[in-house]
C-alpha cells in the first residue's frame, strides 16, 4: 500500500513538471537582462569596435564628468546619483564598460588595460564638441583604479579627478586591499552562499549568460551582515561581466599592473574620498593612494562603506560639487 | 521533460526519500551486511555527511548505498544534498579491485536571491590495492547537473533584474570532473577513510571557486 501511494505521489510530481515549459538557461532574457546587442531600443553607442551602453544627462556642451563604475565588472546603475551633477552646470556621461552590465559581450582573450583606456578616449571623443570642454574623471572603486590608469597614461588630457575607494592604484595595494576586504570564514552562510552553488551551475569559457547570472548570485556576499567594507545593503546593478572580471584577474595576476609610474605628473588637484566604515580602506589606505599624486586632498564620508555613492550621495555630492566647481 | 530525465528525476526523488558513494574497504566486508558512514569535506563547501549502505551478496557484489549531506552555515537545511546509488565490483582479484558507482541526486541551494533545485547523477570509478586492513585507489567521476529549477526572490526581482524568468531550465546547468585518490585503515568493525583530489569543469578551460575536494569519512559496519 504504501508503496503504491509512493509511485502515485512520485508520479503526480512527474507530471506536473513535464508541464512546465522548459527553459534555456543560454537564452539572452531567461536568468539575466539582455545587452545593447540583443535589444536595440537601449541607448548605446558604436565605438572602437564594439557597442557601449551610456546615458548622458545635461548639456552637452558643459564641462564633461564621466563616471567610471566598479568591478571589473559591475556596471553604472548604483551610480545614477551621480547625474545630480548635471543641474549644477556639468554634462555627466555614464557608460557600462566593454564586456560588462549591458554593453557587448566580448571572447576572454580580447581583453586588456590598453583596451579599456581606448574605449575610454573614444567615448570622450564621441561626445566631446570643443577642445576646450574640459574632462573630469569620477571613478568609484575599479573605477577610480582606471581613472588613475587613464591619466598615467595621458596626464595632459584630464581637468581634475575624483577616487572613491579605488581597490589599488598597483598590483601591491590591490593585494593589500582584497587580502583586508574579502576574508572568508567557512563555517558562515554568507561564505556557502558564494560557493555551494557551483555545482549546480557551470559556465564554458565564454558563455556570457551564465557566467554572468552566477556572478550575479555572488553578490550577497559583498552586504552580508559585518562585512568589512561596511556596505549596508544591496544596491541595484543590471548585469555583471564575469568573462572581463575573469579577464583581468587574470592579467593582474599574470602580467601585474603599476598605474602609478607617471602620476606625479599630474599636477591638479585630486579628491580622495572614502566611507567611514570601510575597515578595508580608511583614511591610511588613502593616503597611500595619495601620496604618488603632487596635489590632493582626502576627505571622510561619514557613516557609510564602499557604496558611499549610492547610499550617501548627499554627503558625498556637496563634496564632489566643491571640487568640481574649484576646477571649472 | 524528456522521458530519460523524467527517469533520472524519479531515480533522484527516491533517493531523497530515503537516504554517497561511500569509499570503502572492499577487502574487510566479508560477513558486514549494513555500514553506517558520517562523514566531513570540503569540495564546493565545508559539508558535512550521513550515510547508509547495504550489501547486497551475489556472484557479483554490490552495495545499494544512500547519504545526506548539508553544508556548513547558520541556516539550516537551505542548503543540501541527497544522493542514491549503486556500488559495483567489476574486478574482483584478491587484492586489486575495481568499482563503479553510480548515483542519483537531488539538491538545494538557497540565498538572499534565489532558491534552486537540481535534480543530477555522479558517475565514479575506482582502481585500487585492498587489504584487509587498508587500502589505497585511484577514482574518476563526473557529477553532472542535469536539470534546475529556478526561483527568484523578490530582492532579485527588484534590484537586479525584474523579468527574471522562473521555472525549469536546460540544457544541463552544470557538469564537473572530479579525479584523485582515497585510502582507507580498517579495525574491528570501523573504517576510516580519506578522499582527496581536484574538480574541473566539464569544458577542462575552467574551474570552479573551489577547485578541490578533501573529504575524512568512518564507516561503522554491521
Amino acid at each position: 500500500m504504501n508503496t503504491k501511494i509512493l509511485s502515485i505521489v512520485i508520479l503526480t510530481c512527474l507530471l506536473i513538471m513535464s508541464c512546465d515549459k522548459e527553459l534555456d538557461i543560454n537564452e539572452p532574457g531567461n536568468l539575466v537582462p539582455k545587452t545593447v546587442v540583443e535589444d536595440p531600443n537601449l541607448p548605446s553607442i558604436s565605438i572602437n569596435e564594439t557597442l557601449l551602453h551610456v546615458e548622458t544627462y545635461g548639456n552637452p556642451d558643459n564641462s564633461i564628468v564621466v563616471f567610471l563604475h566598479g568591478g571589473p565588472g559591475a556596471d553604472y546603475q548604483n551610480g545614477l546619483h551621480v547625474k545630480q551633477l548635471a543641474d549644477n552646470g556639468y554634462f555627466v556621461l555614464f557608460y557600462d564598460q566593454r564586456g560588462t552590465g549591458l554593453s557587448q559581450r566580448h571572447d576572454k582573450e580580447s581583453y586588456s588595460i590598453q583596451l579599456y583606456l581606448d574605449d575610454l578616449s573614444s567615448v570622450i571623443e564621441h561626445y566631446r564638441t570643443s577642445p576646450n570642454q574640459k574632462i573630469f574623471l569620477f571613478g568609484h572603486s575599479w573605477g577610480a583604479m582606471l581613472a588613475a590608469a587613464y591619466i598615467n597614461s595621458y596626464p595632459d588630457s584630464i581637468d581634475g579627478a575624483i577616487f572613491a575607494e579605488a581597490g589599488g592604484f598597483n598590483k601591491q595595494l590591490l593585494d593589500e586591499y582584497g587580502e583586508a576586504s574579502r576574508k572568508l570564514n567557512l563555517f558562515s552562510e554568507a561564505t556557502n552562499d558564494v560557493m555551494y552553488f557551483d555545482q549546480f551551475l557551470t559556465g564554458k569559457q565564454n558563455e556570457h549568460e551564465i557566467l554572468d547570472y552566477k556572478l550575479s548570485l555572488a553578490s550577497s556576499f559583498s552586504y552580508t551582515n559585518g562585512n568589512d567594507e561596511g556596505i549596508e545593503g544591496p544596491s541595484p546593478f543590471w548585469r555583471n561581466g564575469a568573462v572581463v572580471l575573469q579577464a583581468f584577474m587574470d592579467i593582474a595576476e599574470n602580467e601585474g599592473f603599476d598605474f602609478t609610474t607617471n602620476l606625479n605628473q599630474f599636477q591638479t588637484n585630486v579628491l580622495f574620498i572614502y566611507g567611514e566604515n570601510n575597515k578595508s580602506y580608511g583614511l591610511g589606505f588613502a593616503q597611500k593612494e595619495a601620496a604618488f599624486f603632487p596635489n590632493s586632498e582626502i576627505v571622510q564620508i561619514d557613516d557609510t562603506g564602499h557604496e558611499m555613492i549610492y547610499f550617501k550621495w548627499n554627503a558625498v555630492h556637496p563634496i564632489v560639487l566643491n571640487y568640481l566647481n574649484s576646477l571649472n | 521533460m524528456k522521458p530519460t530525465k523524467i527517469i533520472i528525476v524519479a531515480i533522484a526523488l527516491i533517493g531523497s526519500l530515503h537516504l554517497y558513494s561511500q569509499t570503502l574497504n572492499w577487502n574487510s566486508l566479508d560477513s558486514t551486511k549494513h555500514i553506517v558512514n558520517v562523514g566531513i569535506g570540503w569540495d564546493y563547501s565545508l559539508y558535512y555527511s550521513l550515510g547508509y549502505a547495504y550489501k547486497v551478496d551475489t556472484n557479483t557484489p554490490f552495495i545499494l548505498h544512500a547519504n545526506f549531506s548539508i553544508p556548513s552555515g547558520e541556516t539550516l537545511l537551505d542548503d543540501f544534498k541527497t544522493k542514491i546509488g549503486v556500488q559495483v565490483i567489476l574486478l574482483n582479484k584478491p587484492n586489486l579491485k575495481g568499482a563503479l558507482s553510480l548515483n542519483g541526486i537531488y539538491r538545494r541551494y538557497e540565498n538572499p536571491l534565489v532558491r534552486l533545485q537540481n535534480f543530477g547523477s555522479e558517475f565514479k570509478g575506482s582502481f585500487g590495492y585492498y587489504k584487509p586492513r587498508w587500502f589505497v585507489a585511484g577514482e574518476v567521476g563526473f557529477d553532472k547537473a542535469i536539470v534546475t529549477h529556478f526561483k527568484h526572490s523578490q530582492s532579485y526581482r527588484e534590484i537586479i533584474y525584474q523579468d527574471v524568468k522562473d521555472g525549469w531550465y536546460e540544457p544541463t546547468t552544470g557538469g564537473h570532473f572530479l579525479y584523485g585518490i582515497q585510502s582507507g585503515y580498517s579495525f574491528k568493525k570501523s573504517d576510516i577513510t580519506l578522499n582527496i583530489g581536484f574538480v574541473t569543469t566539464q569544458d577542462f578551460k575552467t574551474t570552479p571557486l573551489i577547485p578541490y575536494y578533501l573529504m575524512f569519512g568512518y564507516n561503522y559496519k554491521i
